[in-house]
């Protein structure tokens, strides 16, 4: 099932008796693909569980619609959007055994006791914990009691599943193994999914198309692959991607970028204007150690596997990159780097626009 | 040699020697020397006593240890009659004031504005003097001017001798008895609502539940544990029910001595009657019963543990 969402606005009255309002999503406009896995992803307090909630439709929305395929659902209540809901503590229910809860939302639909459990049974199998049916979610594992909400929001054949925060309650192990889970099961189910993280990998690793959030307001929404190579402002390049990008401020003049506290300047192909202050963001795998012209000094090196961090800085900005294992530099070295076009993106200062 | 076993406190490597058991002892001391000597002790005398033979309060002394007074008690048709009252009591009060309770509490969590103010009205009961409460029932219970009979006159119903007729009596009390135990059921039951997380209220509505599948299927199951504990204690507390013969009849059992409750037999028999063997064997009888409850209950709660 397709999903639109036109102008969407959430307010809230403010906590303080100032009578102020919070806007906790503005006017956000988006349309997820039928079939697709999309995350909403933003630091705390961006809007992304504001967001979910609207769509489940346990929040009502300040103004703006929301469609599910052609069909306007804005007004409608949980029950009648056909929406299968994960929360973040999983929020099974404490007195019903796994089938009981995986079959709950079929028992208060009326199906017909062999009926649901079949089907609750069928989607156990699906998410790997048939053989726990008869435990209590008490006796369960934090990966396990995941699955059982998977299955109890996919039970009732949802058009649309939407997942909070799903994995931030489990260990970094079994976060890692269940986000594949996800993934697999989106896959397997085919049903359009959303799910919200403020994980940046947790969103880049499973999810096809990325929503990126901040105080409310959309920064992008793109292809996960597109998100990272071609970020539309400097909030985006700097949220997404580990270690975080480069940031050098500076001075456009003559076509390259004067860094604040060093007199070289670094030539770039993007075009700003003469003596606007400027961001020049580059990805740490962009920084060339050979070949380049800018002069920079090491810092630190740490070895991540089969090739070097190397910590080094230019003027008085602090920068990373990656170079090979055999690359002979060590603590103090006075280096030549050079940056990539790949990978290397220029955004204004003040407002973080990118050129 | 074997090593010697080391006790040590539970969930620390603390050793438990003579030294480290000072200071929770001292600290202990005082409620521990009330107890002894206001309960243990008491209680102890209490059994002794019921077994004594035709014990003389003023020379203490007794012709022997033995069965008598219970035998004596279960053939006397005012126990008996006691024994029925207060079961038909409990089996009354209980059960009713746990309805209207679960229904006031439900009402009371759902209350955004003024919750404290509600909170505070209904508890009042439970911090008024039971004399002051009962001076204003026997002018509710009134046959002319109480309210009572007021309002069911109009409903076309002829007045009531709520104090007067012994047709009314185990009415009279009941009421009195489910009003009274209302405020202490309604704030347990309150308190295990609060308890509910509400991310199941809103799970159960993302499943689709209406408000009555949300009644039945989550709020019930998950206040059950508190809604067994409140039964329990009301039972306890019902089947000691006296201080409303009190204050409705003057101390009387019913207007024509009809409704004898077991504490109120054990009363008479040791302010009145002066055979206060007869009254410790009640009290036995009285502590069994209840005891049986406390059994029931641990057994019960043990078996409503949803969370770890």
């Amino acid at each position: 099932m397709k999903v639109t969402i036109k102008d969407l606005t959430k307010r809230f009255a403010s906590r303080d008796k100032t009578g102020e309002t919070v806007t906790a999503v503005d006017t956000l406009s988006a349309e997820f693909e039928s079939g697709k896995l999309i995350a909403l992803l933003g630091p705390s307090g961006c809007g992304k569980s504001t967001m979910l909630n609207m769509l489940s439709g346990i929040l009502p929305v300040t103004s703006g619609k929301i469609y599910f395929d052609d069909k306007d659902v804005t007004e409608l209540s949980p029950d009648k959007r056909e929406v299968g809901l994960v929360f973040q503590n999983y929020a099974l229910y404490p007195h019903m055994t796994v089938l009981e809860n995986i079959c709950f939302p079929l028992k208060i639909k009326k199906v017909r006791k062999e009926e649901r459990i079949a089907k609750a049974v069928e989607i156990a199998k699906m998410v790997h914990i048939e053989d726990y049916l008869k435990r209590l979610p008490k006796e369960l594992s934090g990966g396990q009691q995941q699955r059982v909400a998977i299955a109890r929001a996919l039970v009732k054949q949802p058009k649309l599943l939407l997942l909070d925060e799903p994995l931030s309650n489990l260990d970094a192990k079994l976060r890692i193994e269940m986000r594949e889970e996800i993934r697999r099961i989106q896959r397997e189910s085919g049903v359009t999914t959303v799910f919200v993280t403020h994980d940046q990998e947790e969103a880049t690793s499973i999810s096809d198309y990325i929503l990126l959030m901040k105080l409310g307001v959309m920064q992008q929404f793109s292809a996960t692959r597109d998100i990272y190579n071609n970020p539309a402002n400097l909030f985006v390049a700097d949220f997404i991607g580990n270690p975080t990008i480069n940031q050098i401020h500076g001075v456009y003049v003559n076509g390259g970028i004067k860094p604040d506290g060093s007199d070289e300047i670094i030539p770039c192909s993007i075009k700003a204007n003469e003596n606007d202050r400027v961001v020049l963001a580059v990805r740490p795998e962009s920084v060339l150690f050979e070949g380049g012209q800018t002069t920079g000094t090491v810092n630190d090196m740490y070895s991540s596997g089969k090739d070097w961090l190397v910590n080094f800085n230019i003027g008085d900005t602090e920068l990373r990159g990656y170079c090979d294992a055999d690359y002979n530099v060590q603590e103090g070295s006075v280096i030549k780097v050079g940056f990539r076009d790949k990978g290397q993106f220029l955004f204004n200062e003040e407002t973080g626009e990118r050129y | 040699m074997a090593e010697k076993k080391v006790r040590k406190y539970k969930d620390s490597d603390e050793k438990i020697t003579a030294k480290s058991l000072i200071t929770p002892f001292l600290f202990s001391f005082p409620f521990m020397v009330g107890l002894l000597i206001f309960t243990v002790y008491p209680f102890i005398r209490a059994v002794l006593l019921s077994f004594m033979e035709d014990y003389r309060f003023l020379s203490g002394k007794f012709s022997g240890y033995g069965l008598g007074n219970y035998t004596a008690i279960f053939n006397d048709p005012n126990f008996i009659n006691a024994l029925k009252s207060t079961t038909k009591y409990v089996l009354i009060v209980v059960p009713t004031s746990l309805a209207i309770s679960l229904l006031v509490a439900v009402g009371l969590n759902s209350v955004k504005k003024l919750q404290g103010l509600f909170q505070t009205a209904y508890f009042l009961p439970m911090v008024t003097s039971a004399t002051a409460v009962g001076m204003i029932f026997r002018w509710l219970y009134d046959f002319d001017y109480g309210l009572f009979n007021y309002f069911l006159g109009f409903f076309g119903v002829d007045k009531i001798h709520w104090l007067a007729d012994v047709k009314y009596t185990m009415a009279s009390i009941c009421i009195y008895g489910i009003w009274s135990m209302l405020p202490f059921t309604i704030i347990l039951l309150l308190a295990g609502l609060q308890n509910i997380d509400p991310i199941y209220y809103t799970a159960a509505k993302a499943d689709g539940a209406k408000a009555k599948d949300i009644f039945f299927n989550i709020t019930i199951p998950l206040l059950a544990p508190t809604i067994v504990l409140t039964s329990i204690v009301n039972v306890m507390s019902a089947f000691k029910v006296y201080d409303s013969l009190f204050v409705l009849y003057g101390a009387k059992p019913g207007p024509a001595f009809n409704l004898y409750t077991v504490i109120y037999y054990l009363y008479d028999q040791f302010w009145n009657k002066n055979k206060l063997g007869y009254a410790a064997a009640s009290a036995m009888v009285l502590f069994a019963i209840i005891a049986l409850f406390t059994l029931l209950q641990n057994l019960v709660t043990r078996k409503t543990n949803y969370y770890n």
